[in-house]
């Protein structure tokens, strides 16, 4: 049995970290990339100037000779999700997602944002879309794999880089999170503030940066952004749908500031206070800063 | 364009409000050959109503017959508790009777499921459904309604009746009534609990199928006028408050926390143990229907039903909405279809709908229960009849070692230290019989 | 030519409930078109409008898909019609059954030269069928889509990537998940609801479509226990700092 790995990058060590558990010797298949952690076999299938790592699907299908009782691994990117698709699709192999723990050839999955938890068996292949993790080292040793699978007809014609980069929340141990509930983007000075008087790092829901972009498109927690656990999460403004409070299971305390108490958020919630943010935030910061000072005095 | 204008389509009938009223009203317009739009702001008919409640439901059969076996309906009920609530004490009166399940009289129904049950019937008689979309306004020509505007769009019609609830604000936009004083509203709040089917079977001592509502009055709204109420579904209860607006004021209490306090009751919580919160939401509704449908009901082209012409009785034991809406939607029907055969739709035209409603039995309800608000009225039914009940059982059941009393003797020494005086209590005794 | 965008005709979890064996009970939740789908078909409706092309929807589920609700919610959106596979058993398949069957329902549309597809689904969120639809169809894939145009022989595709955009060209067929943000969209007014109505949607059976193998046991299911939350609501902010300082937070 082999443990393969799809990559276009050396952020994997979820990925390494899952194949570890499998126990099977691992196989990574880079994309576009020779720098690669080390493994049992290392391969790489390359990409010619300009071709995206989606179009060279064919090759990767042709690259993991993926038996029943193999695990593929696919971090869980735009274009390695392509991959394990073409993949899955040629092995006639289940892709499975919200994998929390594999033993005995089970995969404990949790569904539907989490409100259920499966034990999955299949007689195939499994490809696993799990979070790609941290940056592991790479070294050059990886043998081309040489197998003229026509890549498809698709060229990079042109490159923008002007989003700016979110932070990486997985770490922060306090984080201010802003939802729909702010009524404009200037608004969000109040956040800030708040954050800057926790050392807090500023989060927020889905639609605060897909919808209106007041924040840049990776700082939003959820099923679909990114899963943290702080000590404190203050959500402000964020209704508490599903899909939010998903990225936040493992926070140790939350708190909501809300002015409807109705709110989903309340019964995720370890405090919550019932009102508008626009006049709790500011007396949260001066709590806050009185606090401080009578540290500071005290000390 | 004339071309264009040539072509648009008039439709008989726009049905404004996917709840009971409407979805009725349209299902035998076009029962009857008629070409029917119904336009329901929510995501679907049911969405936005307040799950559930006691539906009176023979009237439904004139229009599904075996409504009470097809439809997507939770319980019959068979048992009726009148429930007195006091702080640390209640009384209830406990009425089962196996005559209520056969032929069936009053179901619980969950709103969400029966009202999308009835937008498929009206699919299936040929009703053009139209979910999502909030009239805006009514297109008037000439002193006559011909039609809707929902955002950008305008869709016309002969006849336009509105169902669109208590709040209707198409009955304001006709100019037929202003915004309802606040002592004709109540405002109800409620939640609903999975109970596991068996649990809640051997909870409430019921057999399949069979159901039971409760009402409750006294300190189940802290004295505030209006009731609490707890019905059973097939696996869940819907329990809440109904309280009067203007007095909810008077009292300075807050909806929702008068809710929370009757669900904690101890005579109510324990009812509820282990429950799964499923749903919770407020609604507005009707405390004195009479003073409400006493407005006009139409205009040229223009009809209007159900709670949105005010038909709903509040008789504090039992509210009756659902039944008087289908009841008027089905009037409107017969006066809407005689409208579109005449192609007269002039106002007297129109106010055969007011006859319609006068020959059945929701015009002669509304006329009599015209009556009872002012028992509704006495403080004394939300304190101290609970108070005086308990004090008459406790003198009977705590058997405190000292010599027993005859019972008159009880309950006029029970009498004499509550609030109530005897001439109030024959008033009051008096108008509830005359109401009831 | 014709442009095709497969919705999803799906229930939000938030209203969904689980006992305590972790089955699922969807009755409380009113299934729709799944939420980020509408933009997929928006950016179909005005590609399909700029070229001239027809634009048809595809769908599978269960028997609900190919009732007048469905129906009416996704004619409504601007397709020109409709094809679909409507049956219960749909609801236990694994996605790449799915996207199988969709993949099948594709190649009964002549011309088809664009598969478009929302985000993510609002149940399984999973970014995944619009990847196994295009490994069915042999075709190539983009997520993350914002922009499409008409190319000479194919497509010109604006992407988002982290840290900025990439345009791609496509030679040929391709399947595209249209990213959440890429469309402003339009909520269907009473004119294109009645037009709904008046559209064709078809539906084929499993028997229908080429058989598939892929299965999955579900050996067992549970309901993942939920951290314990106080639930406290406190008055203001300053008890709130005084609430946090005592937990040792601050
Ligand atoms: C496939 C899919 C995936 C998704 N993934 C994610 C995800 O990963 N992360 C995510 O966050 N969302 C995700 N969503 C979206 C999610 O379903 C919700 O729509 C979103 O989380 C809601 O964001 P919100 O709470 O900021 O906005 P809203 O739901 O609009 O809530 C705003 C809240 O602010 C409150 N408010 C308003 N004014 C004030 C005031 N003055 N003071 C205090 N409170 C106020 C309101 O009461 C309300 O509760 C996803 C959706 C789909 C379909
Ligand atoms: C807490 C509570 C408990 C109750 N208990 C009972 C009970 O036990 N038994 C009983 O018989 N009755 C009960 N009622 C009363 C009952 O719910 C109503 O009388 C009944 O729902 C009236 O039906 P309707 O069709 O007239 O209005 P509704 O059910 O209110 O329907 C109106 C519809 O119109 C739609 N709408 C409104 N405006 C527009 C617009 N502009 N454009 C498009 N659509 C619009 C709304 O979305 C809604 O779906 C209760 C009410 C409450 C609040
Ligand atoms: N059963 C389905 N029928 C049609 N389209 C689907 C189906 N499931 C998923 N999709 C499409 O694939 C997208 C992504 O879904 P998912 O991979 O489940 O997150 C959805 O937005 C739909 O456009």
């Amino acid at each position: 049995m082999t443990t393969w790995i799809i990559t276009t990058s050396n952020q994997i060590a979820g990925l390494v970290a899952m194949a570890d558990r499998l126990g099977s010797p691992v196989t990574i298949v880079g994309v576009g990339i020779d720098v690669l952690p080390a493994a049992d076999r290392v391969l790489t299938v390359p990409l010619t100037e300009g071709l995206p790592a989606e179009a060279a699907a064919p090759a990767v299908c042709a690259a993991v000779e993926a038996r029943p009782g193999d695990a593929v691994l696919v971090p869980d990117r735009a274009g390695e999700r392509v991959l394990a698709g073409a993949l899955a699709a040629r092995l006639g192999a289940p892709v499975l997602t919200g994998v929390v723990a594999v033993a005995d050839g089970l995969f404990e999955i949790d569904r539907f944002g989490g409100i259920a938890r499966e034990r999955i068996r299949t007689d195939r292949p499994a490809v696993l879309v799990l979070p790609g993790g941290a940056e592991l080292p790479g070294e050059q040793a990886a043998e081309p794999f040489d197998e003229s699978a026509e890549p498809f007809a698709a060229r990079i014609t042109a490159e923008t880089s002007d989003a700016e980069a979110g932070t990486d929340l997985s770490s922060a141990k306090r984080i201010v999170a802003v939802g729909r509930g702010f009524r404009a983007e200037a608004d969000l000075g109040l956040a800030r503030d708040l954050a800057a008087s926790l050392d807090a790092e500023l989060a927020c829901s889905r639609p605060v940066a897909e919808g209106v972009g007041w924040l840049p498109k990776d700082s939003y927690v959820g099923v679909s952004g990114q899963t943290v656990k702080p000590d404190l999460y203050v959500a402000v403004g964020v209704s508490g749908q599903l899909q939010h409070m998903a990225g936040v299971r493992e926070a140790r305390t939350i708190v909501a500031i809300n002015n409807d108490e109705h709110a989903p958020i309340f019964a995720h919630a370890d405090y919550g206070v019932v009102g508008d943010l626009y006049e709790v935030l500011p007396a949260l910061v001066t709590a806050l800063g009185r606090g401080r000072d009578r540290g500071r005095d005290m000390r | 364009m004339s071309g264009e204008e040539a072509e648009e389509e008039v439709f008989d009938a726009i049905v404004i409000g996917g709840g009971v009223a409407g979805t009725v009203c349209a299902h035998q317009l076009a029962r009857a050959g008629h070409e029917v739009v119904l336009i329901e702001r929510g995501n679907q008919p049911g969405a936005k109503n307040l799950s559930g409640g006691v539906f009176y439901c023979r009237v439904m059969e004139q229009v599904f017959p075996d409504f009470a076996a097809r439809a997507p309906v939770e319980r019959r009920i068979t048992r009726n508790v009148l429930s007195f609530l006091n702080e640390s004490s209640s009384v209830d009166i406990d009425y089962w009777d196996q005559r209520l399940a056969e032929p069936v009289n009053a179901v619980t129904v969950l709103r969400a499921k029966l009202d999308a049950w009835l937008a498929e019937q009206c699919e299936e008689a040929g009703v053009m459904v139209m979910p999502q979309v909030r009239v805006d306004a009514l297109l008037v020509e000439d002193g006559r309604i011909v039609g809707v505007r929902a955002g950008e769009d305008e869709l016309r019609a002969r006849v336009v009746i509105a169902a669109d609830g208590v709040n209707s604000f198409i009955a304001r936009q006709a100019g037929i009534r202003a915004r309802e004083p606040r002592k004709h509203l109540a405002v109800g709040v409620k939640s609903v609990v999975r109970l596991p089917r068996k649990l809640l079977e051997d909870r409430f001592r019921l057999n399949d199928r069979e159901g039971v509502a409760y009402a409750v009055v006294g300190e189940a709204t802290r004295g505030c006028a209006g009731g609490g109420f707890l019905y059973t579904n097939i696996d869940s209860v819907s329990v809440g408050v109904v309280l009067r607006l203007d007095d909810l004021a008077a009292k300075g209490l807050a909806s929702s926390d008068v809710h929370d306090h009757f669900l904690s009751h101890p005579a109510i919580a324990p009812l509820l143990k282990d429950g799964e919160l499923l749903e919770y939401g407020c609604h507005l509704t009707i405390e004195d229907g009479p003073a409400m449908a006493a407005h006009d009901l139409t205009r040229p082209g223009l009809l209007i039903i159900g709670d949105a012409g005010g038909f709903t009785l509040n008789t504090g034991m039992t509210i009756r909405g659902m039944d008087l809406a289908a009841g008027s939607a089905l009037a409107a029907a017969r006066a809407a279809g005689a409208a579109l055969a005449d192609r007269d739709f002039s106002q007297e035209s129109m106010d055969r709908y007011g006859e319609e409603l006068g020959r059945g039995f929701v015009g002669q309800d509304m006329e009599l229960y015209a009556k009872l608000p002012a028992l509704m009225d006495s403080p004394r039914l939300y304190h101290d009849y609970g108070a005086l009940l308990a004090d008459v059982l406790h003198g009977i059941y705590d058997l405190d070692a000292t010599p027993r009393r005859h019972l008159a003797g009880i309950a006029a020494s029970a009498l004499k230290g509550s609030r109530i005086r005897p001439t109030e209590l024959a008033r009051d005794a008096w108008q509830a019989v005359r109401a009831l | 030519m014709t442009i095709v965008v497969a919705y999803k005709w799906a229930s939000n979890p938030q209203d969904a409930s689980v006992d305590a064996e972790g089955v699922v009970d969807w009755s409380r939740a009113k299934p729709a078109l799944s939420e980020y789908d509408p933009v997929a078909i928006q950016v179909g409706r005005e590609l399909a409008t700029a070229i001239g092309s027809e634009l048809v929807g595809v769908s599978v589920g269960t028997a609900a898909v190919n009732g007048s609700m469905a129906k009416k919610a996704a004619m409504s959106r601007g397709f020109d019609r409709g094809l679909v596979l409507a049956e219960d058993e749909s609801a236990d398949w694994n996605r790449t059954r799915v996207a199988q069957a969709l993949a099948g329902l594709v190649r009964r549309i002549d011309g088809v030269d664009l598969v478009l597809t929302g985000d993510a689904s609002i149940d399984e969120n999973a970014k995944l069928v619009s990847a196994l639809l295009a490994g069915h169809l042999g075709w190539p894939c983009l997520q993350d889509v914002t922009g499409v145009e008409r190319t000479d022989d194919g497509w010109s595709i604006v992407q988002a990537v982290p840290g900025g955009t990439r345009t791609i060209a496509i030679a040929g067929p391709a399947v595209l998940a249209i990213a959440s943000d890429a469309a402003q969209v339009k909520v269907p007014g009473m004119k294109d609801i009645l037009a709904a109505g008046r559209k064709t949607v078809e539906a084929v059976t499993a028997a229908d479509l080429e058989p598939s193998s892929v299965e999955l046991a579900v050996a067992g299911r549970s309901r993942p226990a939920a951290r314990a939350r106080r639930n406290r609501i406190v008055a203001d902010a300053a008890e709130l700092v005084s609430a946090l300082r005592a937990d040792g937070l601050l």
